[in-house]
């Protein structure tokens, strides 16, 4: 599923009633079952734009296409992975993951729990199915939240800087489990990050993105082949390029 | 869920809890005995003591007269308490899901919670007698607020980020109403309840003083009119137990609710 940003402005109602704008003429085009991420510093408006196309927020102006239509509200079909855990702790692992199918009535009860185990046992989980979320560790609450998007067939995940609260261990080994997801399922995925290594290991295209107005700064392809290695050259010239253009400063 | 302290803490943890709370008890006790049968300071009809208590007791627990008495009250407080949360748990529902409800409520609210369950005893005489009915209506007058300001809160409080996923993974607006933000009030549900049901004992005792002809708040008056106070010790002493059970189950019921 293809998205395009067609531009967008947004902008809050400050107080004494001047606008603050976050986002300003943002006009952006991802490909079906394209990876790309959205760098920037805190304060670039890329949540705001992840949120916009969920349809979570709505623009000022502009519109955002996902699949030939118009987004207006939330839907299954642009599936969001937050940063701050958001599974239903009243639910096990096991009923967290089948709640979008619950929700979409997609399937039987029973394949709906036999692809739900299926998930859990490809990223190591299974053995959690029973527990609740609040007996998982941080990596392994993100990594069922991802699950539960999957298993919804969600052709598009957006992802709000979702293992930026993991320990580098952790975050490197979900960024890895990622891309396997994504090959397999040809997802389209909107990433973002404040993290350049991340963004480097993970997108085929970053768009970099500038604050006070947030606004897109630089679209850059990359052409390095996967799986990559953050060792190699090309991999440390195109993150150190990256860095030197990049006003991470507040 | 997790328990995370040192073996030396636990060990003196468990100490306490086993022996220091019953000190207080057994002291009390001591003093109102010497105090009263032990010292005799007292005439037994200003102050019984144990003795005299334990004496009462006998009689009211053989005559039955505790026990239909203590079911009375028990009946009184929970009918009140299924009445108010009949109308205060759905109440709080819709006031804390459409903001413009809540508005319009919100004055009429605030104006009429502030008024003690007590104030209402004479309407509820004038409307509905003596006996069980306006007992029920002081009950539930005392209850419905705090279940309806506990309710409405619980809603508003859900996680935001858990209604978005929500709505992302396809779920309709009543999707998202029975299946995350009723679960989520659950917990302010029951707190409500456990703050009724405190309310709820003091308002039948207070309504069976003054418009009723059975329960431990009869039980007590008329044994006092009668000089007996002993048996107005054991009444007392049994609305505190009541009490007591009370806040013993909801803070079990609220321990097993973790989110």
């Amino acid at each position: 599923m293809s998205i395009d940003v067609k531009n967008i402005n947004k902008s809050f109602e400050g107080k004494k009633s001047d606008k603050l704008s976050v986002l300003e003429d943002i006009n952006l085009t991802i490909d079906d079952g394209e990876l790309i991420c959205l760098l920037g510093p805190s304060g670039c408006g890329k949540t705001t734009l992840l949120r916009l196309i969920a349809g979570l927020d709505q623009p000022t102006s502009g519109e955002i296409v996902a699949n030939g239509e118009v987004v207006k509200k939330p839907s299954g079909d642009r599936a969001v992975i937050f940063q701050q855990y958001s599974l239903f702790p009243w639910l096990t692992v096991l009923q967290n993951v089948t709640f979008g199918l619950e929700m979409t009535k997609k399937g039987s009860k029973e394949e709906n729990i036999a692809a739900a185990e299926r998930y859990l046992t490809s990223v190591g989980l299974i053995d959690f199915k029973d527990s609740y979320p609040h007996e998982l560790s941080g990596g392994m609450k993100q990594r069922v939240a991802i699950i539960r998007s999957l298993l919804n067939h969600s052709p598009i995940l957006l992802m709000d800087e979702p293992f930026s609260a993991l320990d580098m261990q952790n975050r490197h080994k979900l960024q890895e489990q990622l891309i396997g997801v994504w090959k397999r399922f040809e997802n389209t995925i909107v990433f973002v990050t404040h993290d350049v290594d991340e963004a480097v290991y993970l997108a085929d295209k970053i768009v970099i993105m500038d604050k006070n107005p947030g606004k897109i700064a630089n679209i850059i392809d990359v052409d390095i082949e996967r799986p990559r290695k953050r060792e190699s050259k090309e991999f440390i010239a195109l993150q150190e390029s990256i860095v030197e253009n990049l006003d991470m400063g507040d | 869920m997790y328990k995370n302290f040192k073996l030396s803490d636990e060990m003196f943890d468990n100490y306490n809890n086993r022996f220091v709370p019953i000190i207080l008890p057994i002291i009390l006790i001591f003093f109102w005995y010497l105090i009263t049968n032990g010292l005799g300071l007292f005439s037994s009809y200003i102050l019984p003591g144990p003795i005299d208590v334990i004496n009462s007791a006998w009689v009211v627990i053989q005559n039955g007269k505790l026990l239909t008495n203590t079911i009375d009250t028990l009946f009184k407080v929970f009918a009140g308490l299924i009445l108010a949360s009949l109308v205060a748990i759905p109440l709080g529902i819709l006031l804390g899901w459409y903001k413009t409800l809540e508005d319009l409520c919100t004055f009429v609210i605030s104006v009429l919670r502030p008024i003690p369950p007590v104030a209402w005893i004479p309407f509820s005489i004038l409307w509905f007698g003596i006996g069980t009915v306006p007992a029920v209506f002081i009950i539930f007058m005392g209850c419905v607020f705090p279940i309806l300001v506990y309710t409405t809160d619980g809603v508003k409080r859900t996680d935001k980020v858990l209604v978005e996923s929500a709505q992302t993974l396809g779920a309709t607006d009543w999707n998202v109403l029975r299946r995350v933000v009723l679960p989520s009030a659950v917990p302010y549900v029951v707190s409500g309840l456990k703050v009724g049901i405190g309310i709820a004992l003091m308002c039948t005792i207070s309504a069976e003083m003054i418009g009723s002809s059975s329960g431990l708040g009869y039980m007590i008056l008329t044994a006092t009119n009668l000089f007996d106070t002993g048996t107005t010790v054991v009444g007392m002493l049994v609305i505190g137990l009541i009490g007591l059970i009370f806040d013993f189950i909801f803070t079990r019921i609220q321990n097993r609710i973790f989110w």
